[in-house]
């Protein structure tokens, strides 16, 4: 396969995919951290829902 | 049938114990259909090696449909019973529906180049994934326009399943049109015409591709739960520091 003529077409379309995943995983991994810490933020000030008890 | 998953807070609780799973099995499987598709599946006969591009951009093309019928029942749900899961889920398939669809159209630009001589051609398979890309930057923008997200799933439900027209549009093109693109192989009435040495290896990619999608999925309602969490909290946060000054 390495002297096949398109090399670079199959190589590039591969790297397309493990960018493009890499970049979804990244993107819930970081949204995640985010959302947590602000829930986090937020609870430790005592904000609390309705359903929870204490309202702040 | 089981709705007790229908609740947000038990939905969490399964997710956490799904997620990691479908990751590490969605990773074996399609580690095994990458390795069978280089070290056993065969060059193609015209094609030669170009051939193994189809290994990525057949199980995208197939997702970005997927994802985007995914979104269409969520929309369902959001119209029909207002359930807070159903846009949750909308909302949170729509940017992987779009990053499949751009994968797709990419992988399908870079194996057009060699095979047709043109990395594009306006024939009526490539412009509907084209539009179905948009339609998703279209649902994906609506989502944003919204503070409110009850509101913006309403909307984005709706703009989904007008939308939703161009599903067949993009699965029959090849066959109402005359297209560059060929034919459907796989999917097709009379079974598949792909030799069973370059089906099985794509069909093993797809169901690994599959799984990960799906722990994807479940990772970004996860997200978009703790984010409507957290617009809830800091609303009554906001609101007793108002009551308080006053």
């Amino acid at each position: 396969m390495s002297d096949d003529p398109h090399l670079g077409f199959i190589i590039a379309a591969y790297l397309a995919a493990a960018f493009v995943f890499l970049s979804l995983l990244l993107w819930v991994t970081l949204d995640y951290n985010k959302q947590k810490r602000l829930l986090n933020l937020l609870e430790a000030s005592g904000a609390r829902r309705r359903s929870e008890g204490d309202k702040v | 049938m089981n709705f007790t998953l229908a609740n947000p807070a038990r939905f969490l609780a399964f997710i956490r114990i799904a997620i990691p799973w479908l990751a590490v099995f969605g990773s074996i499987v399609t580690s095994i259909g990458f390795y069978l598709a280089f070290a056993f599946a065969p060059a193609d006969y015209q094609q030669g090696e170009t051939v193994r591009i189809m290994y990525i951009h057949v199980p995208s093309a197939w997702l970005s449909t997927a994802c985007y019928g995914i979104m269409a029942l969520s929309s369902i749900g959001t119209l029909v019973w207002r359930h807070p899961l159903a846009d949750v889920s909308a909302k949170a398939i729509a940017p992987i529906g779009a990053a499949f669809t751009f994968l797709c159209l990419l992988t399908g630009s870079l194996w057009g180049k060699p095979m047709w001589g043109t990395w594009w051609v306006w024939d009526a398979r490539l412009t509907s994934v084209l539009v179905l890309f948009l339609i998703y930057c279209g649902i994906l923008a609506l989502w944003n326009a919204y503070e409110d997200p009850a509101r913006a799933g309403r909307s984005a439900a709706v703009m989904t399943l007008v939308g939703a027209i161009n599903l067949p549009i993009v699965k029959f093109s090849v066959d109402w049109w005359n297209t560059l693109h060929q034919p459907a192989s796989v999917f097709r009435m009379g079974g598949p015409t792909i030799d069973r040495s370059m089906l099985w290896p794509l069909l093993v990619v797809a169901i690994g591709i599959t799984l990960l999608m799906v722990a994807l999925h479940f990772a970004a309602m996860r997200n978009e739960i703790l984010r409507r969490r957290v617009r809830t909290l800091g609303i009554i946060a906001a609101n007793y520091e108002m009551k308080r000054g006053v």
